[in-house]
């Protein structure tokens, strides 16, 4: 071959093989940097790159949102939803990753000189003061070419169609594997912008010492006090410079601090963090939630700069003046360039929530059938419960509802001395007949989970097969009526007994059956639960947010889906003593269950609920 | 800009078109104005300390151009004369080398010695916070090189600065060299030339090459030396000496990667730069390595430290004395083998200011003193044991030899300080734990059992690649004998290999690592 030829051949290889690498990557765009035409993927996009794909979203659907929060990861948990509210708005969350108030006044300009800004909600953390404008990999943390003047839509394009193929590749891989809950290459919630924590929202939360094993965060910061806040004042010229273009545009401007776990500012040097919000109330007056007594309690938060999204809800709530939503006293203070120095004296100096004000233990017990003479079953005797039930008086306990509990986590309430809770799985005939009259002579409450499918019945549904008689939705309703007896979900028909299924699928469980696909899956739970619910609550006229899973046994996505419909408490089988927090609705989650049968002697169960 | 940047490409074919279309008229300031352009992107302050050394060079050539000139014009017999301007000459070198060597310590060891001071002391001293110029080291060393040739007459200075700053700026070579010989190199640079596309192609087929090693082996071994090799080393020592090997592969093929690249570029240009590597992997033993690997420094270090340190004064005293006292073997190597040892630990130093290189530089000293004094005892130990040192298991064996002589050397190039090396060693031999080549830790080490097959698959091409070229094969003069199709896969195959299986500069990171925990 002549060599021009061989030259020639190679050029057109090579031109062809560059063609195909950035035609691949248009058509993965796996950092939403074209807009991501043909996946609409832009949760994998934005976790990939945030602060490209998200701007790619907005040119698509900024008609949606009027208002926007800016920031870096940490303003994630603030609740889109009860901004809206708050401000009459439609908010869209622009938090990128390691974003620093550069990023965010170039974001801000183009939000302000792109769409219709109605209010900017700006968050700043502590961390801002030490890095500005610093330079990381471009194809992950670089900005769109629309939002920063200082990058060539050249540069942009080249470096998003030449990029690594393996980012497309992980793309279409991830297409394959992915889930209705968030993994960790679809972080994003595209329609708020928000970080989906759904996963770590439903995790079940108790004593405090287990959250920190699980989470060795917080017990491993860097406490040396040496890191210096040295870029202060680029980041306060950044937030003045917000400032003005809002008030040039008539904005509404408005500057929150995120809450930050306390042992996360010992990294820094003395004086510098007092500095660095000194300044900037000189900026701006901002809505300070960094430090306070909440910052002290690991489990608000998922690590130590990213609050929990119950947090968020806490943080607008104060913003809202909206008093039905729990938190602590000092938490969240508008503060001005007039009472910074009193403000940070006090926030700074915070001290740890009292455990016992914010905190409790309840333990739950679970019973099942009761019996009036020892059948060898082992089933409770009826005797067995009354020596039980004045037992625990005698104790000093005081029986709580579930949705006593609720109420203590969600809204404020309160919690006798010594809690504890009673639980009846299955709705037995003879929890009515044997355990309500006890328990309504000595004024005890008790909750009951009913499947749906055996109200009323003795005999297996739509089957011969006798069973353990349950009771009726009358009386059901008539136990509700005294206002001592909860009657919640076991659901409605996921709990079912395999040898008396016809069918090759049998529910055992609340679990997804064999090959089911989630969108199946998630559609059957919802169907279950709901009827379940409605049955439930029109007999007893009471509502529904309590669900024991049957068996004990769920997976996250279960805890997830009924989160959505309502569901505040879920119980298993796990047992041990719960403890539940104010504001932390995780403590709601699966809860534990101390499991009663005829084995339990009365000082058998007084010493398990010792915590 | 990397090599493995995009905008390197771009900037060598946009060079070439622009050199080629020129080809009537000058064309050296193309190839002045790319380097500039390509120097300039790694920020203008570094550009500084190239214009200095440049310049210092440069002036240093004329100074001493003058000065031979000034001699020939001397009368003959005027012996007080020469002696004056040799004194004259030699100061004038001495101080270039002071400038220019003196700026590659305080860039590159100022703030390390400083540190050395108590700390009363060293609050006193200045710090030198400037960033290091890239290729500092291989273009001041080239720079150098060409003050000592002009000094020794070898060859006439260069008058003109805009030339002589593209002789030390010429931009394929500036990340690590090789180390340029003026005489070779200038005249080619400066050449007149129309398109000879065989050339091209070369160059092309060369980078090629260098690109696959590069990016497709070293990048990737690159990850398990990072892993492994370190403080608090918690694996067993099979996976350590898999490290080192790693090690190993990962330094020959980047560094002999990027020479190729940078060849394959020059060749683009037309231009033939010197081989810097001859398959060290084929030595036969320590002195033979050197011989291979890194060649323009190591000849770099024999024309201008070398041999002037074994003919200099001091040491042919050294000679003297030691054949008088020592006598035999020994007082004839001591003089050289004392100029071996300067060679290696300047070598050693000049890798980085740190006490595990002054040792690398003893060990490869004393190796080979040691294999000098020993030589004929192996001979005769050779004959003993009816060793015919012509087969090729003899062969083999002084090639594992070497690499075993090798690779003990790379515990402490890569470890980052001497006491590490050595526990690294003592746990390679002490407790090698085996079974963690087999329990799964290989694939804990941050490459997957894929990224394992294309490094062994990879090795295995350049190695046999190698054992061609080391019999006296041709890989480019045999491939352009075969037909269309097998040429045109040639150029596919490799391309999308390292398109595909290229790890790219920025780096692939995966999602899962920004949020591994949040």
């Amino acid at each position: 071959m002549q060599p021009k030829r061989w030259f020639l051949m190679f050029c057109a290889t090579a031109a062809a093989l560059v063609l195909a690498l950035m035609a691949f990557n248009y058509v993965t765009d796996p950092f939403g940097a074209f807009g991501d035409r043909f996946f609409q993927w832009f949760s994998y996009d934005e976790t990939n790159n945030p602060r490209v794909a998200k701007v790619s979203y907005l040119q698509q659907h900024h008609d949606q949102y009027d208002s926007y929060v800016i920031g870096c990861s940490s303003s994630s948990s603030l609740p889109t939803e009860a901004l809206n509210e708050l401000y009459d708005a439609s908010f869209y969350n622009m938090i990128m990753y390691g974003a620093d108030m550069a990023d965010c006044e170039k974001i801000a300009n183009y939000l302000l000189d792109n769409y219709q800004v109605d209010n900017l909600v700006l968050n700043i953390e502590i961390s801002d003061g030490a890095a500005y404008n610093t330079e990381s990999d471009p194809l992950t943390y670089g900005l769109h070419y629309l939002e920063d003047p200082d990058l060539s839509a050249f540069t942009y394009y080249t470096r998003y169609l030449l990029a690594n193929p393996r980012y497309g590749y992980a793309k279409l891989q991830s297409l394959e594997t992915d889930t209705i809950l968030p993994q960790s290459f679809d972080v994003f919630d595209e329609e708020t912008g928000t970080y989906d924590k759904r996963v770590r929202d439903v995790e079940p939360i108790g004593n405090l010492e287990t959250y920190l094993a699980a989470y060795s965060d917080f017990t491993t910061l860097d406490q040396s006090g040496t890191v210096g806040l040295y870029q202060t004042e680029n980041c306060m010229k950044s937030v003045a410079a917000i400032r003005d273009a809002c008030a040039a545009k008539g904005v509404n401007f408005v500057v929150v601090t995120a809450p930050i776990y306390g042992a996360y500012f010992n990294k820094y040097q003395p004086g510098s963090v007092e500095n660095f919000y000194t300044q900037l109330a000189q900026v701006t007056p901002y809505w300070d939630f960094s430090c306070s007594s909440l910052s002290w309690e690991p489990r608000y938060f998922y690590d130590a700069t990213h609050f929990r999204n119950c947090v968020g809800e806490m943080m607008v709530a104060r913003m809202a003046g909206d008093d039905s939503v729990w938190m602590p006293d000092d938490f969240g203070v508008y503060v001005t360039a007039d009472n910074v120095s009193d403000h940070l004296a006090g926030s700074l100096t915070a001290q740890p929530m009292d455990a016992a004000e914010n905190s409790a233990q309840v333990p739950i017990l679970m019973y099942h059938h009761i019996v009036e003479e020892d059948d060898g079953s082992g089933s409770v005797t009826v005797d067995q419960f009354r020596a039980q039930m004045d037992a625990l008086l005698d104790a000093g306990y005081t029986t709580v509802s579930l949705q006593e509990l609720a109420d203590y986590v969600n809204r404020g309430g309160d919690l006798p001395e010594k809690p504890v809770a009673i639980t009846f799985d299955d709705g037995y005939a003879s929890n009515y007949e044997l355990a309500y009259p006890i328990l309504r002579e000595r004024n005890m409450k008790a909750t009951i989970f009913v499947i749906g499918v055996s109200v009323g019945k003795d005999t297996y549904k739509d089957t011969d097969y006798t069973m353990t008689p349950h009771f009726s939705y009358e009386q059901a309703a008539e136990m509700a009526a005294s206002g001592l007896i909860s009657i919640q979900s076991h659901t409605y028909d996921m709990h079912q007994w395999a040898p008396y299924e016809s069918g090759d699928q049998v529910r055992e469980n609340i679990l997804p059956l064999a090959g089911e696909s989630e969108t199946d899956y998630v559609a059957a739970l919802t169907e279950d639960f709901t009827t379940s619910r409605d049955l439930l609550e029109a007999a007893t006229g009471e509502p529904v947010t309590a669900l024991a899973f049957p068996t004990g046994l769920y997976t996250t996505l279960t805890s997830a889906v009924l989160r959505d419909l309502g569901v505040e408490v879920t119980l298993s089988t796990n047992p041990g003593i719960n403890t539940v927090v104010r504001g932390l609705p995780q403590s709601l989650c699966a809860m534990l269950r101390i499991g009663v049968d005829r084995e339990t002697t009365v000082d058998a169960l007084l010493a398990s609920l010792q915590p | 800009m990397a090599f493995t940047s995009w905008e390197f490409l771009l900037l060598t074919a946009g060079a070439a078109v622009v050199y080629y279309l020129l080809h009537r008229h000058t064309q050296w300031p193309v190839l002045l104005a790319a380097s500039l352009i390509f120097y300039a992107a790694g920020g203008l302050g570094a550009m500084v300390w190239l214009f200095a050394i440049a310049a210092v060079t440069w002036g240093g050539g004329l100074v001493l151009q003058r000065m031979n000139d000034a001699r020939k014009a001397l009368p003959k017999g005027d012996k007080a004369g020469q002696q004056r301007i040799k004194r004259r000459k030699k100061a004038v070198v001495a101080v270039t080398a002071v400038l220019c060597f003196g700026l590659v310590y305080v860039m590159k060891y100022w703030n390390t010695t400083v540190a050395l001071f108590p700390a009363a002391v060293e609050r006193v001293l200045p710090r030198w916070d400037f960033l290091m110029p890239l290729g500092l080291s291989f273009f001041t060393f080239q720079s150098v090189g060409y003050v000592i040739d002009v000094y020794r007459s070898k060859y006439a200075a260069q008058r003109n600065p805009a030339k002589y700053l593209l002789f030390v700026s010429f931009f394929p070579q500036m990340v690590q060299g090789p180390i340029g010989r003026y005489d070779a190199l200038a005249p080619q640079l400066l050449a007149q030339r129309s398109v000879d596309w065989r050339m091209v192609d070369r160059g092309i087929q060369l980078a090629m090459w260098g690109y696959f090693k590069k990016m497709v082996i070293a990048d990737r071994a690159a990850v398990v030396v990072n892993t492994v090799i370190g403080e608090n080393c918690p694996y067993g020592g099979a996976v350590i000496f898999v490290g080192i090997l790693a090690y190993s592969v990962q330094l020959y093929c980047d560094f002999s990667g990027g020479i190729d690249i940078t060849r394959g570029v020059a060749q683009i240009f037309g231009i033939d730069m010197a081989e810097n590597f001859l398959r060290p992997i084929f030595a036969t033993s320590l002195a033979d390595y050197w011989r291979r690997w890194h060649v323009s420094l190591g000849h770099w270090m024999r024309d201008y430290l070398f041999y002037p340190l074994s003919l200099s004064k001091p040491f042919a005293k050294l000679g003297k004395w030691g054949r008088r006292h020592l006598g035999g073997l020994p007082g004839k190597i001591l003089a050289t083998s004392a100029a071996t040892f300067v060679v290696y630990l300047v070598i050693g130093i000049w890798h980085g200011v740190n006490f595990r290189y002054f040792v690398y530089g003893i060990w490869n000293g004393s190796l080979i003193t040691i294999s000098m004094l020993m030589e004929h005892r192996f001979l005769a130990w050779k004959q003993a044991l009816h060793i015919n040192d012509k087969s090729r298991g003899y062969h083999f064996f002084t090639i594992t030899r070497t690499w075993l002589i090798v690779l003990f050397g790379r515990y402490i190039g890569s470890s980052p300080r001497l006491l590490v090396a050595l526990s690294l060693m003592a746990t390679t031999i002490l407790h090698p734990v085996p079974s963690q080549l087999w329990d799964g830790t290989l694939l804990q080490l941050g490459i997957t059992g894929t990224d394992w097959a294309i490094i062994g698959l990879g090795t295995a091409v350049v190695l046999a690649v190698e054992t061609f070229q080391e019999r006296g094969g041709k890989v480019r003069e045999t491939l352009e004998r075969q037909n269309g199709f097998v040429q045109w896969l040639a150029i596919a195959v490799p391309l999308i290999v390292i398109l595909l299986l290229g790890v790219f500069r920025a780096g692939y990171i995966s999602s899962s690592f920004i949020y591994g925990q949040y």
